[in-house]
């Protein structure tokens, strides 16, 4: 169990800059998912943790020891990689021992390591597979193991790259649970890497999401979804993505102010004092915005589609100039679907429409006064 | 009824088609089949038959001598010479070709600015003819004016000394298959995950233990693969012998495939040179039919 913490962390090859002036703290016992897209820097992020790639400048810290230095061995870290990286040489049991064996000065006693890996077959389901070679395990299996072989060190934190990513759609939902059952049992902080959104707000305690190596927020998977730091946060958390339209801030003579797109108006209440007239990016989630006969905003339907539990409606929302911006929304699975070309009203939660800045695309909160 | 039908066409159909399948796979097979019977059953029927006959000096009046000729040849002098001289030969080459292969892939597998450079330095011998890499041995080592006479390394290897000659003939020979063995280990060497490596790193092995646990059992087959092949290279050395040496000195160079050549350029001695080349053969074929027998019972390590 450890804290890990980012200061300042870049880290460069020749002119790439994978990750850039980093600040993160991941505090003990943390689950904490590294979100963001392909080439967003989080892989690069965790391979500094695990001393696999060298820090090129910052510091960071395991506990309260800076491991700028260290290698990786002695930073009491476990890995589990993508493709597992299980030994194809040795039995399951060989493979779970493996870091029990390497250190020779450090070695337990035959019975203890035996010990150690029958405890970390027992909790991974592992104990009727222990003679076999990986080749003759399932993919689901040899991910175990490599769980497995983490799990035997008992290490302060444990280092997962994209482990689920090999695995069947129902294995990954069957095994996202178990991982945060792991998480719950074994009181240790997680470092866990992904691309996939779902893995991150189902699993973690927080996700960290990154996008051209700089971290662009770090919050609760809830709060990264309601109250995203930027536009790219806004845009890449949620699916289907948050619905966004360019426009102006205006403000009513009842004070009341809101977003105009084209013929459009978006009531928001988010908007900054002073704002009036700065072009902005209003984000609405599709859940935010209904159709209703009264809505400010008018479409026209383009296509449905009914998922049984909810019906998505996407339509064309023309903003001036002949310009149009699709859009989705949810609504009620009940009745009939809309026809194409229909057009249709939407409203939308004032309060739940969010203002992003058009140029640096930065959230735009409202100034209580 | 109508499925009946059905079966009982369908059954007709699949019966001529595959007897059209069987026409057509023996056609594919004819060219092949031509090629090996004209110049490698034929030959070796041939051959066989030689072994069983005598010729005089002036090639004529094959006479049938039999199987006894067989147990002569094979427990003559001569050939336990060759056969000694060979075996040396291989236990020269093998160990020695192969641990220096190892050396230089693993020390070119890394990645570092310039390092194709290295990759073709040492992979050049395998474009080197053995005419001119005899030639360049020769004019490395010889001890009088060769670039390191006066040192040990010459007279170590020394082509007119008996009892260091044939280790001459195998380093040169050791040198010529380097080119090849680098680049089979290199191979293999580059097909080891990455990953596998860092996961190694992080369970706490140093790198003397990753590349002896981690390392070379994953390179296992490819390693089975090169004995095999520096083997059967050593059986068939010829002509870095005829080049540096002729056998010389004392005929202590005289491996088997050279002692076949030159007895078969004697009549009278075809015969003879028949049952060593038949035994030469044999000996291959147990080496392969080795191979085969190890390379599908172990190390298969894929997916």
């Amino acid at each position: 169990m450890s804290s890990i913490t980012f200061r300042g962390v870049t880290k460069r090859y020749g002119d790439v800059t994978a990750v850039s002036d980093l600040d993160l703290e991941i505090a003990d016992n943390e689950f904490m998912v590294l979100l963001g897209p392909s080439g967003c820097g989080k892989t690069t992020a965790l391979r500094m943790i695990a001393g696999l790639e060298s820090i090129t400048e910052g510091e960071l810290s395991i506990g309260d020891r800076v491991v700028n230095n260290v290698e990786p061995q002695n930073r009491d870290i476990a890995m589990v990689f993508q493709s597992y990286a299980l030994y194809p040489h040795m039995t399951v049991r060989r493979n779970i021992e493996s870091p029990l064996r390497a250190d020779r000065s450090k070695r337990l006693s035959k019975g203890d390591r035996d010990a150690r890996v029958a405890e970390a077959a027992g909790i991974l389901g592992l104990e009727d597979y222990l003679d076999r070679k990986p080749a003759a395990l399932s993919g689901g299996q040899r991910q175990r193991v490599a769980l497995g072989r983490a799990i035997v060190r008992r290490p302060q934190a444990f280092l997962m790259d994209e482990p689920l990513s090999n695995l069947d759609a129902k294995l990954r939902t069957q095994t996202r649970a178990e991982l945060v059952q792991l998480h719950t049992d074994l009181a240790t902080t997680f470092v866990y890497v992904t691309h996939d959104q779902v893995e991150a707000m189902t699993m973690a305690t927080r996700v960290a999401i990154m996008n051209d190596g700089r971290l662009q927020q770090a919050g609760t998977p809830r709060e990264v979804y309601e109250d995203p730091a930027n536009l790219f946060v806004a845009r890449f958390i949620g699916s289907p993505p948050m619905n966004t339209i360019d426009g102006q801030v205006v403000v009513a003579q009842d004070g009341t102010t809101g977003v105009v797109a084209g013929d459009q108006l978006i009531p928001s209440t988010n908007a900054p004092a002073g704002s009036a007239g700065r072009k902005v990016v209003a984000g609405i989630r599709p859940e935010h915005l209904v159709p209703h006969p009264d809505g400010t905003i008018t479409g026209k339907v383009t296509g449905t589609e009914w998922l049984g539990h909810e019906r998505q409606l996407l339509s064309h929302v023309p903003i001036g100039d002949s310009n149009s911006v699709q859009v989705i929304s949810r609504a009620d699975p009940d009745g009939d679907d809309p026809r194409p070309g229909e057009q249709m009203r939407f409203a939308v939660d004032p309060d739940r429409v969010h203002l992003f800045d058009a140029d640096s695309g930065a959230r735009m909160r409202r100034t209580d006064s | 009824m109508t499925a009946q039908l059905g079966s009982d066409v369908e059954g007709r159909t699949l019966a001529s088609g595959r007897v059209k399948e069987a026409f057509l796979a023996y056609g594919f097979l004819l060219p092949s089949a031509l090629v090996f019977a004209a110049f490698f059953f034929y030959p070796l029927g041939r051959l066989v038959w030689f072994s069983l006959n005598r010729q005089d000096r002036f090639g004529r009046g094959l006479t049938y001598e039999g199987f006894g000729q067989w147990g002569d040849v094979l427990s003559s002098t001569d050939f336990l010479d060759g056969l000694k001289h060979t075996l040396l030969f291989v236990l020269y080459t093998v160990p020695l070709g192969l641990v220096l292969g190892v050396l230089l892939a693993v020390a070119a597998n890394r990645k570092i600015r310039g390092i194709k450079f290295f990759h073709t330095v040492f992979s050049s011998t395998i474009a080197t003819s053995v005419a001119v890499a005899s030639v360049v041995f020769v004019v490395l080592i010889n001890p009088k004016v060769g670039y390191l006479a006066d040192t040990w390394v010459a007279q170590f290897f020394d082509l007119s000394d008996p009892d260091a000659a044939l280790r001459g003939v195998a380093l040169s020979s050791v040198w010529q298959n380097l080119g090849l063995t680098f680049i089979i280990v290199l191979a293999g060497l580059q097909a080891v995950p990455e990953e596998l490596m860092e996961a190694a790193k992080l369970d706490g092995y140093n790198s003397v233990q990753r590349f002896f646990r981690i390392t070379l059992p994953l390179i296992s087959p490819t390693l089975m693969f090169l004995v095999v092949v520096l083997v059967v290279f050593g059986f068939q050395a010829f002509a870095q012998v005829e080049l540096l040496t002729n056998g010389t000195p004392a005929g202590r160079t005289e491996t088997l495939v050279f002692k076949i050549f030159t007895d078969s350029q004697d009549p009278a001695k075809l015969g003879p040179s028949s049952v060593m080349a038949l035994g030469l053969f044999v000996l291959t074929v147990v080496v392969s039919a080795f191979q085969f027998i190890i390379l599908s019972r172990r190390v298969h390590y894929g997916n």
